[in-house]
């Protein structure tokens, strides 16, 4: 795969030309005035160099690389559920044994797999979740986890985010990855679609962002405008190029710088004075954060911005103690009609080869149901990845309910670390020793097409 | 206060409080009324803001926001959460023990970790674990130990009217498992009392609790020895939280270093900062969504761990929030300058000054001080002093701008 180190650096040679036909092509005149202040500002301040490289970056990158794949990771927060989300109908007695309260009546059935799915994931267009399985864009990964998992949200989350199995600080598996083939200037390269920075994307030393819309990045200050106003945001460059002296100054530094360079890339595509937008989809999203932010990166993603690795946190609540029928049914149907939409959009727009999502939880729960109507943490979890271009159908050993292990938890099948190394080589092209220690011992599992 | 009083003088005022009212200045409004914190959408979380700007006694106030984040609580009923916090304020710097009792018993507690009917047949790990893990030692426990609390913790029972409103919770003797259970290695017919007991008396618990504070307050690693006197001085205390809390705020590594601040202000610090350094009073609901955006949503933090603190708190998406937070605070009020209120013709320095004043004189770096003073004459190098109208605009604008970047520039975020 490109470099996107080498590409940037021969794309400076002809930097100004290929600037310009940028800006060209995004912003027509009669968008410029259309709106106005916001993109008047940003061509101004394209002119001081930092900027100039940061807007280079982006577009060098996506220039050099049109095809450039890229990794969308989607975390359902709270641990979800194996059981009542892929449904092992061929184990129906024993799980209903387990789940006498909860159990799913009428899962829809997956196939010849022996394997059926909790009824809200056929919500949303196209049969949702188990529709885009029955097209064979989503290869399931029941039993993941880690060997002897830590049933600590914070402890199991952290290792999913870092990619090791350890409880010191560290930066985040796509933050390393960056940092290993990604690009020392754009920022929008590993962006996450939320206020936070998801510490997936902790990086070391490559510039990573969190935007919410490009509406939401620009700035402005009441009652100062025009040149003044300009200038203003100048010496707002210059504070934050201030040398840092310790981490917390280091993040606010650059905080102000990078906020000021994402501002000023995404421009071009805040919605005009009219109202209309550039990044609007043809597709009908549901309700809810999760649609939101993926109704939002659909749009970013089929701009020329450089984007390769995104995070986005859904919303719904797994971590289902209690009232785990409705509550993982909510938070079904909204991953369902949300990543469903999302999809199709992507197929829409003509970039749905371009992006493999990766859908992941920070562990499962146990097999036998609490007294509260719900179950407690436990092994063996649930994730998928999905796309035009996985491999699509089971992709691992569904977890023996007769063969808990001595804790009555499910055996775990599938190591996360294994997809993790499998995604890096085989979606990423990326060796995974650089990301991934000891990469080596922990196999690989066949998730591309 | 500081410099009037000296340091001593000013710790026993933070710890202790003063002789006079808690609270002064006026109460918080919004679009002219009164805010009703349990109806009212946000108001609850300027209910908790203006406290913070109003109160004569903030160490109360900061350290009520720590136990906030401490045993993080989200998303229950709003009566519930601001009971909670009422607690957390009275016993903020009172007894450890004292002060888990109060919160195992708290019903929002309960509710969001599941220990409200958690009962014997299939007792409900998520309180144990929490409160081994996150709220009292960190290590030194196994997974038998979290089973075993579980059963001791079992018998917290909540009642809900016909209509579905929480009524109460109370403890029944039915339901809690009266087995014996063995934790930390003692077996006995443990019960919830005898868990706070077993959990505050565990050797990992006041290395626990010393680490926790001393890094609320200081960002340099704490060293082996002030850990040792630390942890020595808490036991001693039998596990009272206020001559530990003294002991950090009068320890030298909090003032290294002052003139390089190096902690990210939490979003509620910044924001409560800098309405109590300017002056301004709660008269708007906007602090609530923008304290959202910020990052720090009182009374919902993300999860159980509370908010990710220091660095994390800064994104490209928080900054710009942060700045917002800025717009929302020199659009009115004490900030504002109304057009036409800049003397046209201030020098340099003196445009400065009448920034750094309205302000609260916040510290600023050497380079910001640089930026600044070359941002001013840029102002006015395009307008000739013939032009009255326009000179006098951009000495307005001039003063927002220094304003503005004085409160928003990232030397703001830390402290």
């Amino acid at each position: 795969m490109t470099n996107p180190h080498h590409a940037c650096d021969d794309f400076h040679s002809t930097s100004e030309t290929r600037r310009r036909s940028f800006l060209d092509t995004q912003l027509s005149r009669r968008q410029v005035i259309g709106r106005g202040l916001g993109a008047g500002l940003a061509i101004y301040a394209a002119k001081a160099m930092p900027l100039v490289r940061m807007l280079e970056a982006a577009t060098a990158e996506a220039a050099a690389a049109p095809a450039a794949p890229i990794l969308v990771t989607v975390f359902l927060p709270g641990g979800c559920d194996l059981l009542d989300t892929i449904v092992p109908v061929s184990q129906y007695g024993r799980y209903a044994d387990l789940r006498p309260g909860l159990k799913i009546d009428s899962p829809a059935a997956l196939g010849s797999t022996g394997l059926g799915v909790n009824p809200h994931l056929t919500e949303g267009v196209n049969g949702g979740v188990k529709g885009l399985f029955d097209a064979g864009k989503i290869g399931l990964l029941p039993g993941i986890d880690y060997a002897n998992p830590d049933l600590s949200h914070f402890h199991s989350r952290h290792f999913w985010e870092t990619g090791l199995i350890t409880p010191v600080s560290a930066t985040g598996w796509l933050g390393r990855w960056l940092d290993h083939a990604g690009s020392k200037d754009n920022p929008l390269q590993g962006i996450s679609m939320d206020a936070a920075l998801s510490p997936v994307l902790r990086s070391s030393s490559t510039p990573v962002a969190a935007v919410s819309s490009p509406d939401d990045a620009q700035f402005w200050i009441p009652d100062v405008w025009g040149d003044a106003f300009d200038r203003t945001m100048e010496a707002w460059t210059q504070i934050a190029s201030n040398r840092p002296y310790s981490p917390g100054a280091a993040a606010a530094y650059a905080g102000a710088r990078q906020a000021k360079s994402v501002a000023d890339i995404l421009a071009p595509y805040v919605k005009d004075s009219a109202g209309n937008d550039p990044l609007a989809s043809s597709v009908a999203y549901p309700e809810g954060d999760l649609a939101d932010r993926l109704k939002s990166l659909a749009g970013l993603l089929s701009l020329p911005l450089g984007i390769r690795a995104v995070t986005v946190e859904s919303d719904g609540d797994f971590d289902t103690h209690d009232n785990q029928a409705g509550d993982l049914g909510d938070g079904l149907s909204k991953v369902s009609a949300s990543l469903a939409a999302f999809q199709a959009d992507l197929e829409d727009r003509g970039i749905a080869d371009r992006v493999l999502t990766l859908v992941w939880s920070e562990f499962g729960r146990r097999p036998q149901q609490n007294e509260s109507g719900g179950t407690d943490h436990g092994a063996g979890g649930v994730a998928w990845v999905q796309g035009t271009r996985v491999r699509g159908g089971v992709l691992s050993e569904y977890p023996d309910l007769n063969k808990l292990d001595s804790e009555d938890n499910l055996a775990v099948t599938v190591d996360f670390r294994r997809v993790y190394a499998s995604l890096l080589e085989q979606w990423l092209g990326t060796g995974a020793d650089a990301v991934i220690p000891n990469a080596g011992a922990i196999g690989r599992l066949q998730v591309v097409s | 206060m500081w410099a009037r009083r000296g340091k001593k003088a000013t710790l026993h005022w933070l710890l202790n409080g003063g002789r006079g009212p808690h609270m002064i200045g006026p109460s918080p409004t919004v679009d002219g009324h009164g805010i009703d914190p349990t109806n009212e959408w946000g108001h609850d979380v300027l209910w908790w803001l203006d406290r913070m700007v109003r109160s004569q006694r903030p160490l109360a106030e900061k350290m009520t926001l720590f136990w906030h984040d401490h045993f993080a609580t989200s998303d229950q009923q709003t009566p519930l959460m601001l009971r909670q916090n009422k607690m957390l304020r009275g016993r903020a710097l009172g007894s450890f023990p004292s002060l888990l009792k109060a919160v195992t018993t708290d019903p929002a507690m309960l509710l969001f970790l599941s220990l409200a009917d958690s009962d014997k047949g299939a007792p409900n790990e998520n309180y144990a674990r929490e409160l081994m893990e996150l709220f009292t030692l960190g290590r030194g426990y196994n997974e038998h130990d979290i089973r075993e609390a579980a059963r001791a913790l079992t018998g917290f029972q909540s009642r809900w009217s016909r209509g579905g409103n929480f009524e109460g919770i109370h403890y029944s003797r039915e339901n809690h498992d009266r087995g014996v259970k063995r934790i930390f290695h003692r077996r006995g017919r443990f019960d919830w009392h005898d868990v706070v007991r077993l959990v505050t008396h565990h050797p990992a618990h006041a290395p626990f609790m010393v680490e926790k504070l001393w890094g609320f307050f200081i960002t340099k690693p704490i060293d082996h020895r002030s850990r040792t006197k630390l942890v020595r001085l808490y036991r001693h205390h039998r596990l009272q939280i206020k001559p530990l809390v003294g002991a950090i705020l009068a320890h030298p590594k909090l003032y290294a270093d002052l003139d390089r601040p190096d902690m990210v202000k939490a979003p509620l610090v910044f924001l409560a900062g800098a309405l109590r350094s300017t002056g301004r009073y709660i008269d708007d609901d906007a602090w609530s969504w923008i304290l959202e955006e910020m990052g720090q949503y009182p009374f919902h933090p993300p999860s159980v761990a509370g908010w990710d603190w220091g660095p994390a708190w800064i994104s490209t998406n928080t900054t710009r929030a942060r700045f917002t937070a800025v717009n929302w605070l020199v659009r009115q009020g004490p900030l504002k300058v109304e057009d036409g209120s800049t003397p046209v013709g201030l020098s340099p320095a003196d445009h400065m000054e009448r920034a750094l004043a309205a302000t609260g004189r916040p510290w600023i770096s050497s380079t910001t001080a640089g930026a600044l003073n070359a941002l001013i004459p840029r102002f006015f190098e395009d307008v000739k002093p013939t032009q009255t109208s326009r000179m006098q605009q951009r000495s307005d604008m001039c003063q927002r701008a220094l304003r503005h970047l004085l409160l928003s520039g990232p030397d703001a975020q830390l402290h």
